[in-house]
């Protein structure tokens, strides 16, 4: 029960954290609405006009959203890293760092564990380079930059991970957990 | 062939644990070779996501079966697509339950409640999961996209574009460089920095400034750092880094040249 407890407590202070930076920033208005109350409206109306902006591409973020994470499981990605090498474990690879989400932090534990499978540091490497490309970003950056743009920074930063990734590969000496062939398991 | 099996402790003559998702280990049996692996669950914590961490761990050791007293609709699911084979309502000492599971007792002993969900059940539940999990993402993006949009419109009231103009000069290698710069020091969700490399952009700073931080602003993390190195390793971790440091830069000036070119814009 104290575990739970515990548990939950930690629960209630994750929101506040989430909530911690725009709470900031709404003191900070506080503070410079009562220097300068003018200007702050202003900022009020440029905070405003650009919400508006991003109404549109946040609503098709939304449902990208949805159908990426309907069709394309974090489970899935476990399957593209760390099989094979060479040009398809590389493609399985840059598969893999496109499609997975969530914070950099949960993904750590799994690449260590795929490294001590054999995962090379190329292919590792290619994999956090391309968490770079967020499909389900595209309708913003496409707003803002428009779509010629996102095409090429997109295919460049794919390009762009590779490159990193044998050149990671090749200066980094790797630190597989197992030799080959040898298997983790024991009695 | 290998199966996983919820455990309370490091060997076979534990017990089953009940609940798959935050059991202290996972013993990986390995029943063609007799051998076994017993790995501390990721999601023994039991914080929020806890059970898909042994999901994923589970499906990363190429298991085929999964032996656990409960296992919740959202691991089924998942195992069910990678083809991983899930019997709940196990219990006893892990030995005995993978005896019964070699000589196929598991299959039809009382200890099989859990039936796996039918195709409409799964598609049902999928959808279910991924509103939840969409809903969870845009909810942890929303706050800080809102306090980023509230920031630009102070910024952009109350300090003067001279100054931006100041930092970001014109010259094309500076502004790549400190754009670069720039997007190493921030972390978290890179609708952000579209968001101010957008802004940036009006205010009239340079595309290859904001390039530089839009690519570095997820593939260098100077702030992350020291949790990269400790997973990954200090040489790995600097050298992925440096060199994404220097890519981020060289994507941007990549970027806008070939934008010009196909543009025709100077």
């Amino acid at each position: 029960m104290k575990g739970d407890e515990v548990q939950s407590a930690k629960r209630r202070i994750r929101v506040p954290r989430v909530l911690l930076f725009p709470a900031l920033v709404l003191v900070l208005y506080g503070i410079l609405f009562a220097v300068s109350p003018d200007k702050t409206g202003v900022a009020l109306n440029r905070s405003g006009s650009i919400f508006l902006s991003m109404l549109l591409p946040l609503a098709l973020v939304v449902l990208l959203m949805l159908a990426l994470n309907l069709f394309l499981k974090p489970s899935q990605v476990v399957r593209f890293l760390g099989r094979g090498a060479g040009i398809k474990g590389a493609a399985l690879s840059v598969v893999g760092g496109i499609i997975s989400t969530g914070p950099i932090y949960a993904w750590y534990p799994l690449l260590t564990e795929l490294r001590q499978k054999g995962a090379g540091n190329s292919m590792l490497a290619i994999f956090l380079g391309n968490r770079a490309v967020k499909p389900f970003l595209l309708p913003i950056m496409i707003s803002y930059f428009g779509w010629i743009y996102v095409v090429i920074l997109t295919v460049l930063t794919v390009a762009g991970s590779l490159a990193v990734g044998y050149s990671v590969g090749a200066l980094v000496r790797e630190q597989t957990g197992l030799r080959s062939g040898e298997s983790p398991a024991s009695e | 062939m290998k199966i996983a099996v919820s455990a309370d402790g490091p060997d076979l003559e534990a017990s089953v644990a009940h609940a798959f998702g935050t059991a202290p280990y996972l013993l990986i049996v390995d029943l063609s070779r007799q051998t076994f692996e017993a790995v501390p669950n990721p999601g023994a914590t039991g914080q929020r996501g806890a059970g898909m961490r042994a999901v994923v761990l589970a499906i990363s050791k190429d298991v085929k079966a999964v032996l656990t007293g409960y296992c919740g609709p959202a691991a089924q699911r998942q195992f069910a697509e990678n083809g991983i084979d899930v019997r709940t309502g196990v219990s006893g000492k892990v030995k005995d339950v993978v005896d019964g599971y070699r000589k196929g007792e598991l299959e039809e002993g009382e200890a099989l409640t859990g039936a796996p969900l039918d195709g409409a059940a799964i598609r049902r539940d999928a959808l279910v999961q991924a509103l939840r999990r969409s809903a969870r993402q845009f909810a942890m993006i929303l706050p800080m996209l809102v306090g980023v949009v509230l920031l630009i419109g102070l910024f952009s009231a109350f300090v003067p574009q001279n100054l931006l103009l100041a930092v970001f000069s014109g010259n094309p290698l500076l502004d790549t460089l400190l754009g670069a710069c720039f997007g190493s020091l921030f972390a978290g969700n890179p609708i952000n920095s579209y968001v101010i490399g957008g802004e940036l952009l009006a205010a009239g700073a340079s595309l290859f400034a904001v390039t530089a931080l839009i690519v570095a602003w997820v593939t260098v993390g100077v702030i992350q750092l020291p949790a990269e190195i400790a997973a990954m390793g200090t040489r790995f971790a600097l050298v992925r880094n440096g060199l994404s440091l220097v890519m981020a830069m060289g994507i941007a000036a990549v970027t806008v040249l070939i934008l010009r070119l196909v543009s025709g814009l100077d």
